[in-house]
Parts: C-alpha cells; structure tokens; sequence
C-alpha cells in the first residue's frame, strides 16, 4: 500500500487552464507546475523554504511551492508567473522590475515578482518598510534588494520617474 | 527533491481523521506542512501515511465570546494576524504572529503546527504560557484539557499522543488591569530567536499576578518563578521589572548554541524578560 506508485488523482486551474492528472503523494507542488506541466517559470532555488524563487499565488494566497504537496492542491486556483502578463502585455509590476533595474540574473525574478504582485494586491500603497517585510521571504544574492524595493515602490505608483531612477541605477 | 514514498489521505471530519490516524503506525497529521514538508525532504521521520487535516473547517474556526478566544488548530498565522476578533482582545497573538518568518509560511503555517512541532525557537509557545491558554486535545474517546504549562514536553514532543490530535487553543480573557508583552533577541528581524520572554501582569499600580515565559533556553519554554514572585505584590512601574528581572540567576541553565553561550543566553534573558514585563505593564495601565 505504500508503494511509491500510488497515486492520486488532482485537478488544479492554472493561469486559467484546468489540468486533470495523477500525482504521487510525494509530488512537491513546485515539481508537478515545472516538470509535469512544463511551466518552468517558477523557480527551484533552494528546496528548502528559505528563497522563495519558487513563490505562487494558490487560491489567492502567496505560498511557497517547495513547501506544499501537489496533492494539497487539489481544486486549488493557482496563480505563476507565466500568468501574469496578457497578451504580451507586461503588468506593472513586471514592467517596473524592468525599468528600475529590479534583477540583475534573473534567478529569483518569479517568486519576486509574484511576492510583489501579492503585496500590492493587499496593500497598494505600501511604505518601504512593507515592502521590505513582504520580500522577506524572497532571497536575492545580486541586487542587494535596494532596485527591488524601488521597483516595487514604482508599481505601487510611490516611486521616482522611472528615468531619474534609470540614470542612478546606472551610475 | 524526492521525498521518500508516502501515502496521503484527506479526510473529511475530525472523526474521519482520528480513525486514519490510529489505522497504521507512522501515521502522521499534515496540516500547513511548512515544517513537516521539510522533514519528509530530509527524511529525518519515518512518515508513511499523511493525514492531511487542514482543510477541516471544524479546525479553522476563531471563535471569541467575552473577551477570550478559542483558535482552531488549523488557523494560519496569517489568518491570526489579520483576524479583527483577534486584534480586538489580544493584540499580541496577532502581533506575535505577524513577525513569523516571511509572508508565505505565514499563509501556511498553522498555530497548531507551531506548538505541536514544539521546536524550541518557536514564536507561540512562551506567549501562549503566559496567557494562561489551554489546549484542547481531541481523541476517538474524546477531549481533553492540557494546560499550556503543561504541553511542551521536550524538542519536538508535546502532551499530544499517538492517535490524538491537538483540536483548538483556548485563551482566557486578559480582564480590567491586565496587560501583556512579548520580546525577542533574534539573529536578524523575524529570524531564528536566540532568546524570548513573554509576560502577563495583572494589578492595578500594585502586581497582583505576573507570569514570566522564557523561550530559547531549554527544551521548552519555563515560567520564571523567581521573576514572577519578585513581582507579585511590587509597584508596577519599570524600575520594579528591572529589579525584578535580577532574580534570573544561576537557576536558569540555558542551553549553548552557535547563537550564543550559556552566559550570554541568560543575560539576554534578563534583558527580553525586563522588556516583555514592561511591556505588559504599560498595556495594562492602558487597559486599567
């Protein structure tokens, strides 16, 4: 009975899509989006809860995908980072992480921008601080956070003009 | 990563879920997974049947009715933070709550997660000893009432046994002249603690109870008897707590870690223990 074969069957809506498999219980949720249904978007950073490259949105609420069975997902509404831009067409937030620098290789641009993309969900005007507690979760090793923040200050419509901020960032 | 073979089930009623977990040895209730998803990573429990119980509404419930509490076992931490009922009659569960890690385990991890994992660097357990809460632990033959006090075992172990569940969290009204506080040495904001207190003082300019919890410097968190009696029947004013907070001596034997000695735990414990009673002391003149 506990053979690793046995499997469960899970529906999940992604990016508006409906998917109907069969999981094992040991699926991590963040390797069924990636390898089962080739959403590489979300990231695998560490494995271990603590980056949070693997950031999604499931039933509207910001998880981490390394840190929930794919069987827990069952029924779920799951939101990634594929999902975010229409027709082509960036979101604010994207757009923002574009203009203001706010990734340097890109690595945990997903669960960061999904992390932003909750926290203005909640909360559009959030003072810095906010921001800095929103992103705790999220890890980045090049920016040192500080184009983060104004990006996502920037989404939020607090920040600079964007080409005042371009120039800074530049130097 | 690949986590060891598993079986999963999600029952449908708490009942349902007692029965799946006393069906097989190594059966174990996940709830938010946020700390349980990572031993099955590690592999460092031998799990073979999860009994998923966090979609159970009877263990999601908050319920208030004069000024006490009782939160299903299931209740996310976010969930805590954000609850007006909450927020109403103790602040500091919410407050407490919202500085848990980062907002992701926040809107996973589960109150009863936190206190029945009973990692020692946990952010509920001092806090719900000082309050006075209650445990609410559900079997197949019924409930039963496990003071706070009494719950925390030992590292990773707590009053809840084989095919028992913990249900809820009960936690009594503060009253007129009660205030609370928390306080916590930490490596960076919202990390890993190295020591914390929490405090309940009740009186009106003069003590009349106190409760010290501190947290970090054993297997479980203790109450501070000689703190709390060196308050007990003093002015309530911040110069007693610090005279008071002397009284953590020699007797507290905090454990040594990379984080910190043993010498420099039970200063810091003096430290957070002084800030959590003033604290408490300033709320309760405002709650007077």
């Amino acid at each position: 009975m506990s053979d690793a074969g046995m499997v469960h069957p899970i529906t999940v809506t992604i990016n508006g899509e409906r998917y109907a498999r069969t999981v094992q219980a040991r699926k991590l949720l963040v390797h069924f989006i990636r390898d089962e249904l080739a959403l590489k978007g979300t990231h695998i950073g560490c494995d271990t809860g603590n980056c949070g490259a693997c950031s999604i949105i499931v039933n509207g609420k910001l998880i981490k995908s390394c840190m929930m069975l794919a069987v827990q997902a069952d029924g779920a509404t799951i939101e990634t980072i594929e999902g975010l831009e229409a027709e082509g067409e960036l979101t604010p937030v994207q757009r923002a992480f574009h203009e203001h620098h706010g990734l340097q290789c890109g690595y945990c641009t997903p669960g960061m921008v999904m992390s932003a993309t909750y926290l203005l969900r909640g909360n559009p005007d959030p003072s810095e601080e906010e921001i800095r507690r929103a992103i705790r979760g999220n890890i980045c090793r090049c920016t040192g956070y500080v184009n983060i923040v104004r990006s996502v200050k920037a989404a939020a419509g607090a920040g600079e003009p964007a080409a005042a901020d371009r120039a800074e960032a530049s130097r | 990563m690949l986590l060891a073979s598993v079986d999963y089930t999600r029952p449908a009623t708490v009942p349902e879920a007692l029965e799946a977990l006393a069906s097989r040895e190594g059966a174990a209730p996940l709830a938010g997974g946020q700390s349980l998803v990572n031993v099955l990573k590690n592999r460092v429990a031998s799990v073979e049947l999860l009994v998923d119980i966090s979609r159970l509404e009877e263990l999601r419930s908050i319920e208030a009715s004069e000024g006490s509490l009782e939160i299903g076992a299931c209740v996310t931490y976010d969930e805590i933070d954000r609850s007006p009922e909450i927020r109403a009659g103790h602040e500091i569960v919410s407050r407490v709550a919202s500085h848990i890690e980062d907002q992701q385990i926040r809107n996973r991890g589960t109150i009863g997660g936190n206190c029945c994992l009973s990692d020692p660097t946990n952010n509920l357990p001092p806090l719900l000893i000082a309050l006075g809460a209650t445990m609410n632990i559900q079997s197949g033959s019924g409930l039963r009432q496990v003071a706070a006090d009494e719950f925390f075992r030992g590292y990773f172990l707590t009053a809840v046994e084989p095919g028992e569940i913990l249900r809820s969290i009960s936690i009594p009204a503060l009253g007129e002249g009660a205030g609370a506080g928390y306080s916590t040495l930490s490596v960076a904001s919202d990390s890993k603690a190295i020591v914390r207190a929490a405090a309940l003082v009740r009186g009106n300019g003069t003590i009349d109870e106190a409760r010290v919890a501190l947290a970090v410097v054993g297997p479980v968190p203790i109450r501070h008897s000689g703190m709390e009696e060196a308050l007990r029947g003093g002015a309530a004013t911040a110069d007693a707590a610090r005279e008071a907070a002397e009284a953590i001596g020699e007797d507290l034997e905090p454990i040594a870690d990379a984080h910190g000695s043993t010498e420099y735990r039970r200063q810091m414990a003096r430290v957070v223990a002084r800030r959590a009673v003033d604290e408490a002391i300033a709320r309760g003149g405002e709650n007077g």
